[in-house]
């Protein structure tokens, strides 16, 4: 049996007349940590939404953590159904570019409100599991503060926090750092490596180049809603393949 | 008629005033909020009726309104509608809240609407990653920041609508205005509609001490 979280097989969508994705197949393992590159439009966010639920692919087989997301007997990709939905999607965790925290509830309740009522955790626990990763984000004495007094890789920090607080198997980073000026990138991707140091498997979109090839395991190249390259990150940062690649990588 | 014996009769107008607001409120919020969601459907024709229940209600007289509600059963139906108590409520009064009810819910659902149309998309996603279900998410997350959005438009709804239960006199309610027209052309005397001004004006002024602080208890986050 292969160890595989994530499983996307020849992944198809179109927006109207406009095939973002064009068959897109990506596995990735247990404790492995992979980026995703590409210039913009390139249909990497377009992806990360897919296998997270938020888009609903063509055609194509989606499998997270063994339980068929969705596949395509036919035509068309058929999903899982409701309980069966709810199930997987406590077994990845997604961390969006613009945090998405709740505004009405304090870090706290941000973290624990789904351990409650979607995990159905006594408080006890929750706030057990709420405190555990505030210390880890380092924002121990945040925990009663709301979000619009934190600044942004505060909110990004607990955003994470609250991503992992399920346990998830995977979590899916969508351009973490991008709404954040560079000092506050550093402490938000110094939490991503600490959690690749710990095995933790992730997917991360992102335009940090150097931080990709330090803490990703492998990069894929997007670009025109296919994968162009992909491979270790040291050889595809330092020595691409692809013309398109090295065009692309020239820029940063 | 003596001063005291005019604010009494007054004051029990006031009551009926003030039920006719309460019930109205009680009635037309949960209302609203359902014209709102049936305004928003995705289904063309359920959008639609909806819209036109909101523009016909928006677009004509209250007044009109309320004597449709009560005349209406009779003329068209010939629905002896002097037969129909609810407690201790006629059908007068019944009529007077079911037509606020109806029109204060149009105004409620097109304020809800901007409201819930405000959220950003991100706030259903991150709900929706987390496994909220659809309920939970709208009441836990979506709801309570529509409500700190609504409040000050809602506000300005519930002020003007202390101020046309005066209407309810077209159906001879004996609210407070009613009874203050009585008054004044028993007695030939401007003071009870300077008097009822005052209720009014008080009444207003507690119910914005209200909002304010309901306002300011919801201002901890921005």
């Amino acid at each position: 049996m292969s160890d595989a979280i994530l499983e996307m097989r020849n992944i198809k969508k179109s927006f109207g007349d406009l095939e973002v994705l064009k068959g897109i197949d990506l596995e990735v393992d247990r404790g492995e940590v992979v980026a995703i590159i590409g210039p913009s439009g390139g249909g990497k966010s377009t992806l990360l939404r897919c296998a997270t639920t938020l888009e609903k692919i063509d055609s194509g087989k989606i499998v997270i953590a063994g339980d068929t997301l969705c596949d395509t007997p036919e035509e068309r990709a058929v999903y899982a159904d409701k309980k069966m939905l709810l199930e997987i999607r406590s077994k990845f965790g997604l961390v969006f570019q613009n945090f998405n925290l709740f505004p009405h509830f304090s870090v706290r309740r941000n973290i624990t409100e789904a351990l409650i009522h979607v995990h159905k955790k006594s408080r006890e626990e929750a706030d057990a599991i709420c405190d555990e990763l505030l210390a880890k984000m380092e924002l121990s004495d945040k925990a009663d503060y709301y979000p619009c007094n934190l600044s942004g890789g505060q909110q990004q920090r607990v955003s994470i926090a609250r991503a992992l607080a399920a346990n998830p198997d995977i979590i899916f980073f969508d351009e973490p750092t991008s709404a954040l000026d560079p000092e506050l990138t550093k402490g938000v991707l110094s939490v991503i490596k600490a959690l690749a140091q710990e095995n933790m498997t992730m997917v991360i979109v992102t335009h940090e180049m150097s931080f990709a090839r330090d803490v990703a395991d492998r990069i894929v190249f997007m670009d025109g809603g296919v994968i162009v390259e992909e491979g270790p990150a040291y050889d595809l940062v330092t020595n691409p393949r692809e013309e398109r690649t090295k065009e692309f990588l020239a820029g940063y | 008629m003596d001063i005291g014996a005019i604010l009494l009769q007054l004051l029990e107008g006031f009551l009926v005033t003030l039920g006719i607001f309460a019930f109205t409120l009680v009635f037309s919020i949960p209302l609203g909020l359902l014209v709102a969601k049936g305004r928003m459907a995705k289904n063309i024709i359920v959008s639609s009726i909806f819209r036109f229940y909101i523009s016909i209600l928006r677009g004509t007289p209250l007044m009109l309104q309320l004597l449709l509600v009560y005349f209406g059963p009779f003329y068209l139906f010939q629905i002896k509608t002097g037969d129909i108590h609810l407690g201790p409520f006629d059908y007068r009064f019944i009529a007077t809240i079911i037509g606020f009810s109806l029109n204060y819910a149009a105004y409620f659902a097109e304020i809800f609407r901007g409201g819930i149309q405000s959220m950003s998309k991100g706030q259903y996603e991150a709900a929706q990653v987390l496994g909220f279900t659809k309920s939970q998410t709208y009441f836990r997350i979506i709801l309570p920041q529509v409500i700190k959005t609504v409040l000050p438009s809602v506000s300005n709804e519930v002020i003007t609508l202390v101020k046309d239960t005066s209407l309810a006199q077209v159906l001879s309610v004996s609210e407070m205005f009613t009874e203050a027209k009585t008054l004044a052309s028993a007695n030939v005397s401007v003071i009870p509609y300077i008097a009822a001004g005052v209720f009014y004006y008080i009444m207003n002024g507690v119910i914005e001490m209200i909002m304010t602080r309901i306002e300011k208890s919801m201002s901890y986050y921005s």
